[in-house]
């Protein structure tokens, strides 16, 4: 292909493509770096009473400039004139290929996590409530899968920030530009990533404190605020 | 330090490559995907939109992206050229009654007389025989794809 390019606006923490379960193929080959700190942390800081005072033009760059979990949503569900619907979400284990929690939307029936003993409730739409047990926090790495359909008309321009904070830090920030989508396409992302390193005194913090880890999932299209999804997370099942 | 040398070790510190897989339905580009990534195979779908993983391998952050291939979706295949920086052509052999097709397609894609593949100049390329379903080759193949990239971007600018 042409030599021109550009950089894909990803800036997730961190990846790792140990990728095949027959390590001395693939893992032993792989670079195991230190997991970055969120490159956000020196964007201007916004409130979101800020944003809310915008109204209805909150760009990525907004978002990106919150220190902590938003209180309320930062648009309506009607915002979303694009259909876009979220229809499935898997996380997986790379180290030993267990699927560890998968979620569909009907026709295709949910299958209930397993290994980690991940529950959810997806009923209230906008908002999922996680929870598994101490042993996610140690996972190494991990693959996290969403699926998406889009409505009848084409997506110039699509892209996803999600934000995961515990008590107002920001332990990880996604940033992806899917870019283009295909009308009435079904659509999947996998991120492989290694999972951050948390200190040991952070994981029994977020163990002994459930729901208090929190995320904001924020979509754009052509740079505007057209969907906002919340989530969080409690790591004491089983205790 | 000149500004070539600066502009280089930008580069080298993103190490961000995109490759785009695409060839016709069926070829096997969301089964090679897969497998590379370590996921079962033994249920694949026709894709009717994109499959994206990112992943790093080598100290390179790679973007893979899966463009469905039925005829309805090839005019959108466009829309995914513009920042990618590696493209694989995925062929199955065993399709000999679509071979042509195969054939037109990418000629169009490259705007090339394609798989007439000495001739093309504009583009390095390198055909490699792989199988999806034993993983055969896929890692030579994009350990190929990389070492070109990384030659032409990283260092060659």
């Amino acid at each position: 292909m042409s030599s021109s390019r550009r950089k894909p606006a990803s800036t997730f923490n961190k990846t790792h493509g140990d990728v095949d379960p027959d390590r001395k193929t693939v893992g032993g080959m792989l670079k195991k770096l230190k997991s970055k700190r969120s490159q956000t942390e020196k964007w201007p800081v916004v409130t979101e009473d800020e944003l809310k005072a915008l109204g209805s033009d909150i760009s990525p760059d907004h978002v990106l400039g919150l220190r902590d979990v938003t209180e309320d949503y930062l648009c309506k569900p009607e915002d979303n004139i694009y259909n876009i619907d979220f229809t499935r979400f898997k996380i997986r284990d790379l180290e030993t290929g267990t699927v560890l929690f998968e979620i569909a939307k009907p026709p295709i029936s949910p299958v209930e996590g397993e290994e980690e003993g991940a529950d959810v409730d997806i009923s209230a739409g906008r908002f999922v409530r996680y929870q598994f047990t101490p042993a996610f926090l140690k996972l190494c790495t991990v693959g996290a899968t969403v699926e998406f359909t889009v409505g009848d008309r084409p997506i110039n321009s699509f892209r996803m920030i999600e934000r995961h904070y515990f008590q107002g830090r920001l332990l990880k920030n996604f940033d992806f530009d899917f870019g283009f989508c295909i009308p009435n396409s079904r659509n999947t992302c996998e991120h492989i990533y290694e999972f951050p390193q948390l200190p040991e005194d952070l994981i029994r913090q977020m163990v002994e404190h459930p729901y208090e880890t929190r995320s904001d999932s924020f979509y754009f299209v052509d740079n505007k605020l057209i969907m906002h999804n919340k989530a969080d997370y409690a790591y004491n099942g089983g205790l | 330090m000149g500004l070539l040398t600066i502009l280089k070790k930008l580069k080298q510190k993103e190490r961000e490559m995109r490759l785009l897989m695409l060839g016709l339905d069926n070829a096997g580009k969301t089964t090679i995907l897969k497998k590379f990534n370590g996921e079962d195979v033994s249920t694949i779908s026709p894709t009717l939109g994109f499959n994206i993983k990112t992943l790093e391998h080598r100290g390179y952050k790679l973007n893979m992206w899966d463009v469905g291939g039925q005829k309805s979706l090839r005019s959108y295949w466009r829309n995914y050229f513009e920042s990618t920086d590696g493209l694989v052509w995925v062929v199955d052999s065993a399709d000999r009654l679509r071979l042509d097709d195969c054939r037109q397609e990418l000629s169009a894609l490259l705007l090339e007389e394609a798989l007439a593949l000495d001739d093309i100049k504009s583009h390095h390329w390198c055909i490699l025989g792989c199988s999806a379903v034993t993983g055969d080759n896929l890692l030579t193949g994009v350990d190929w794809l990389l070492d070109d990239i990384a030659a032409r971007i990283f260092t060659a600018d």
